[in-house]
């Protein structure tokens, strides 16, 4: 299989021409790149990684003439999005990565995970009930988002963004905000 | 829902695509430095005025001295400054180069000293315009700085410290260079400190503003 490099560069030498089909394969398979890349570093909130990927497809269509078509496509791209990256975090929109959170959560040894544990506890007091339940159910007690629904009489989308939102105000909490 | 969105901006965006023709990014700083370069020149004759020994100046060695030394640091501060629209970048290592014109003007400046006594010292270093000499030289660098600073917004900067130091550095230097049609200074020693101190002063300038009107 070709390389990422070997496969765009050529897509995009096309698309400074004028092919606009090469240029929408090219931006297709950018965007799965960048997803990628964007969820390595933020975890999995979805609705910031999605506008980045939106966001950084922009900023390769507007400011394409910087792209030298002499040096490596990818590189460029990357350097685009970990701008847009950077700025993200530094509007303070963007919250870090939530592995730090699921390892704290699934815990290590028994010891760091007890600790960690009632760290966790004393972290969920300080969320909304309802996001505390369905962290607490969903990821400490190990119930399936279906589950947990169920038994706090709430819809599974209910669920999911009570543990959204409440894991992003912990991520943001940890981070000392 | 989201990724539909990125689909449908991916039918957009490729939708409207349109060439980009080679060397688009130093086209378009090249036409932003001419741009600023021509207001400023128009101001300089408008407000300062032309210096009325200009054809006479243009066969002596000292205007093309003046010009050389400038117009190199311009040169090379604007190269460097295309490099820096480019994303993922860092100041270029032969930026380094334009210290030789500065080292070729400071051995000038001595050379004068050796073949002046010392009461004409002051003089060689001061001219007749030293307070306001690096200040023009900044004011004309603003339209310069304007032009390059917009265009460089909208090309993909992501070094803005260091790009609007660039893009300070090369406005300075091309001002000064439009404001050798107005300056009859004439010493190497004016040159070095004067022309050098109001190009440094936009250089400092353009560090300053570039984080903040630099972003994309």
């Amino acid at each position: 299989m070709r390389s990422n490099e070997e496969r765009l560069r050529p897509l995009m030498l096309a698309a400074l021409a004028g092919d606009a089909r090469s240029y929408h394969e090219m931006l297709n398979e950018a965007a799965a790149l960048l997803r990628v890349y964007f969820r390595r570093r933020l975890g999995h909130a979805g609705e910031d990684i999605e506008d980045l990927v939106q966001e950084t497809l922009i900023a390769i269509h507007t400011r394409r003439a910087t792209y030298d078509g002499i040096r490596p496509f990818t590189a460029w791209m990357f350097a685009l999005a970990r701008y847009k990256l950077i700025d993200l975090l530094r509007r303070g929109q963007g919250e870090i990565s939530f592995d730090g959170m699921e390892e704290i959560l699934s815990g290590g040894d028994f010891e760091s995970a007890t600790m960690a544990r009632m760290d966790v506890e004393a972290l969920l007091a300080s969320l909304p009930a309802k996001q505390a339940r369905a962290i607490r159910d969903t990821k400490l007690e190990g119930l399936s988002v279906a589950e947990a629904a169920a038994s706090e009489g709430l819809t599974v989308t209910d669920v999911k963004v009570s543990v959204h939102r409440g894991l992003k105000q912990l991520a943001l909490r940890l981070r000392g905000k | 829902m989201t990724m539909q969105k990125t689909r449908r901006l991916i039918d957009d965006l490729a939708d409207g695509l349109r060439p980009v023709p080679p060397r688009a990014v130093e086209r378009r700083i090249g036409t932003a430095l001419l741009s600023g370069m021509a207001i400023s020149a128009v101001l300089t004759a408008l407000t300062l005025g032309i210096r009325p020994d200009l054809m006479t100046a243009l066969q002596g060695s000292v205007f093309w001295m003046k010009s050389l030394y400038v117009g190199s640091l311009a040169l090379l501060a604007g190269l460097a400054s295309v490099r820096m629209a480019r994303p993922g970048t860092v100041p270029p290592r032969w930026l380094w180069l334009s210290l030789l014109p500065v080292v070729v003007i400071a051995a000038l400046a001595g050379t004068e000293m050796m073949h002046t006594p010392r009461e004409g010292w002051s003089a060689l270093w001061l001219g007749k315009s030293w307070k306001v000499c690096p200040f023009l030289v900044l004011g004309l660098s603003i339209p310069i700085f304007v032009t390059l600073m917009r265009t460089l917004k909208k090309l993909a900067p992501t070094n803005l410290r260091a790009t609007g130091a660039l893009a300070g550095v090369t406005a300075g230097a091309s001002a000064a260079l439009v404001y050798c049609l107005h300056c009859p200074e004439s010493t190497a020693g004016f040159l070095l400190v004067w022309y050098s101190g109001g190009i440094a002063l936009a250089g400092l300038i353009g560090a300053s503003l570039g984080p903040r009107f630099l972003r994309w």
